[in-house]
């Protein structure tokens, strides 16, 4: 047996890494973020039976293994060519608003509060989910556990398990509710309501009530004019399982609205030998480098611009606070980075009330449960909105259902070249030439990604919420002159 | 005592899933009813509720140090808890701090936890094969890890 001491920089392989470079005057000219990468996802696919993919994929990410779920399902779906029945759509639909219940309620309170319930410049030993329960109280603190429980719960139900779901077949789900579940999840989803309703009210009481943090939303070095993407149904409201992707310009025009499994004509991928990852844009307008602004090519799909590229929400409460928000903010669309987290705790509510209208609705308890797969299509497309973005996964299989080739475009990817603009943005707001970085600074900027909720266990496997980090200034000639790290 | 042994890992992650292997392989060495055996893709808030009620909690994690060697076995208590690859991994907040939020809000989570670490190589790469300095050692590793979380569970009473 050993006991050690682990220095931080030991794990720096597993950090994410923002190197700032600065100009000849001291102040910030350029920023870079950049993320370790996991391999070899596409080829730990290929020839295997198509029908494992949904399984496979919930261990791609333990954040968001759901969405990847739903995203498979859909894509298996289109391989086997066969529409799952009224009740599995609805059992996959009410499976995913309990995956966005809890997902959100834990970024909310353990993530994003912390800067505003406890404040941006608090100690850090304070500024985290102890210190928003100081704050407000345990009461609400185990009403969030409890929450966040019972969502989780719906997903075991009706996922087989809450992390590796095993849920979707193509063409359908495995199993169905019983009366008696059903009546336990509207009980839970009548809670979850109440809930997201206290949610949006304590927002509303600490963070609309503060000037200094509607200045810091509003005014702060945090906005970004992109193009904003998002599902939206057949009246142009948000959805999270189906639908049309929408995408509005900066102004909030209807650029685009296509299905799905023509996203290869809309999206492209640019490649920076900097990093792994790569910077997804609209194919139409091109690449034109990392700039914001209408002749952008870059779009961000987040909560906001899911709001944003969307006409409404599709349930009451959740409409009533949509257009509270757009007219507190000025209208659509709104551009201001922190504002995602307002427009979370909208899609919190709406998660809430479409989970109770789903196990309300007669046909959640149908025995009809899958379609019968009768041919293989070989090729097939799945999109939904994850947490954090719209997720794509793109299946080709050979004539006997064996993978040949996949395709991901995962939520957080969509986001990478804003994520590294904002960062850059509000390095360059935040550090000034003669002013000392302090870990409040560091925060500051780290505020501008956390923001988007980033998950990059898609893609990395170290780094998602509030993620430790390393950053690093270089003078003019490249030196390293300060570094902070954050474990 | 009723004794949690939790492998955390992603199995098809390599070196990663050496936490969940472990759980697997183990638990035919341990007859005693008390002692339950789970496996975990997360930590954080997700732990919370796994390890509420236990009187004893041992996790089992891969770990990666600078300098370590593949197959090294780390002991840990929580005080000395620097970062596992789970434990210090999450969406939502980290292994200290989900015991401080459990215990402030009053869910019964035993000050009994031990952490078994394994020094890994690879969880860069999908692949359900560990590395061939993982696989090489596999025997040695379980043996070591074996002793150790026969000592924790039987005789450690603290």
């Amino acid at each position: 047996m050993k006991t050690i001491q682990i220095d931080p920089v030991t794990r720096l392989e597993g950090h994410g890494k923002i190197e700032i470079f600065l100009n000849d005057d001291g102040d910030v000219e350029n920023a870079y973020f950049q993320v370790p990468e996991l391999r070899g996802f596409e080829k730990f696919c290929e020839g295997r039976p198509a029908e494992e993919l949904s399984s496979i994929v919930t261990k791609i990410c333990g954040v968001c293994p759901g969405c990847h779920h739903m995203a498979s399902g859909k894509a298996l779906d289109a391989v086997f060519g066969v529409t799952p029945p009224p009740t599995a759509l609805k059992l996959r639909e009410l499976f995913y608003m309990a995956h966005f219940i809890h997902s959100h309620i834990a970024h909310f309170y353990a993530l994003a509060a912390p800067d505003f319930v406890v404040g941006p410049e608090a100690n850090p030993s304070e500024r985290n989910i102890l210190g928003v329960i100081n704050k407000v109280g345990i009461q609400i603190g185990t009403e969030v556990i409890k929450q966040r429980r019972l969502a989780q719960e719906i997903q075991a139900l009706l996922g087989g398990h809450q992390t590796h779901v095993v849920m979707n077949i193509p063409g359908g789900v495995k199993k169905g509710l019983t009366e008696e579940q059903r009546d336990d999840i509207v009980k839970k989803a009548e809670g979850f309501v109440e809930f997201s309703k206290f949610t949006m009210q304590l927002f509303k009481d600490v963070v609309l009530g503060n000037k200094n943090y509607v200045d810091l939303i509003l005014h702060g070095p945090y906005s970004l004019k992109l193009h904003s993407m998002g599902l939206v149904d057949e009246k142009n409201h948000v959805n999270f399982y189906d639908g049309k992707v929408r995408v509005v310009d900066t102004v909030g025009k209807e650029l685009y609205k296509y299905a799905p499994h023509d996203y290869l004509d809309y999206i492209e991928e640019h490649v920076e030998p900097w990093t792994y990852l790569k910077f997804p844009f609209l194919k139409k307008i091109g690449w034109k480098g990392f700039i914001d602004g209408q002749e952008s090519g870059l779009y961000h799909a987040t909560p906001l611009s899911r709001l944003n590229a969307a006409d409404g929400m599709a349930t009451p409460i959740a409409q009533q606070e949509y257009e509270f928000m757009f007219k507190t903010l000025g209208g659509k669309p709104v551009h201001a980075t922190l504002a995602m987290h307002w427009a979370r705790l909208v899609e919190l509510i709406y998660s809430a009330e479409h989970c109770l209208e789903l196990a309300k609705d007669p046909d959640i308890t149908g025995k009809v449960l899958r379609t019968p797969i009768e041919k293989i299509v070989g090729e097939g497309i799945g999109t939904v909105e994850a947490q954090r973005g719209t997720l794509t996964h793109h299946y080709w299989t050979d004539d006997k259902g064996m993978v040949r080739k996949v395709n991901l475009i995962v939520g957080t990817t969509n986001n990478h070249g804003p994520i590294c603009m904002s960062i850059k943005k509000a390095a360059q707001g935040i550090i000034k030439k003669g002013e000392e970085i302090t870990e409040s600074s560091l925060n500051k900027i780290e505020m501008a990604f956390r923001a988007y909720d980033p998950c990059f266990s898609c893609a990395t496997h170290s780094l998602p919420g509030q993620m430790r980090f390393i950053l690093n200034i270089h003078d003019r000639q490249g030196n390293v002159i300060r570094s902070i790290k954050r474990d | 005592m009723k004794t949690l042994v939790l492998g955390i890992g992603n199995d098809i992650l390599s070196d990663d899933g050496i936490g969940p292997r472990l759980a697997g392989d183990l638990s035919s060495e341990f007859k005693n009813p008390e002692i339950s055996f789970q496996t975990l893709a997360l930590g954080g808030l997700d732990i919370l509720d796994l390890i509420r009620d236990f009187d004893k909690v041992v996790i089992l994690d891969a770990i990666r140090t600078e300098n370590g060697v593949p197959g090294d076995v780390y002991l840990f208590t929580p005080s000395g808890f620097k970062g596992t690859q789970y434990l210090s991994n999450l969406h939502d907040i980290q292994f200290p701090e989900a015991i401080k939020l459990g215990r402030r809000l009053g869910i019964k989570i035993t000050k009994n936890i031990r952490i078994i670490a394994v020094e890994i190589s690879e969880d860069r790469i999908f692949s359900t094969e560990f590395s061939p300095q993982i696989k090489e050692n596999y025997p040695q590793i379980r043996r070591d890890v074996l002793r150790i979380l026969k000592k924790v569970v039987t005789r450690d009473k603290s």
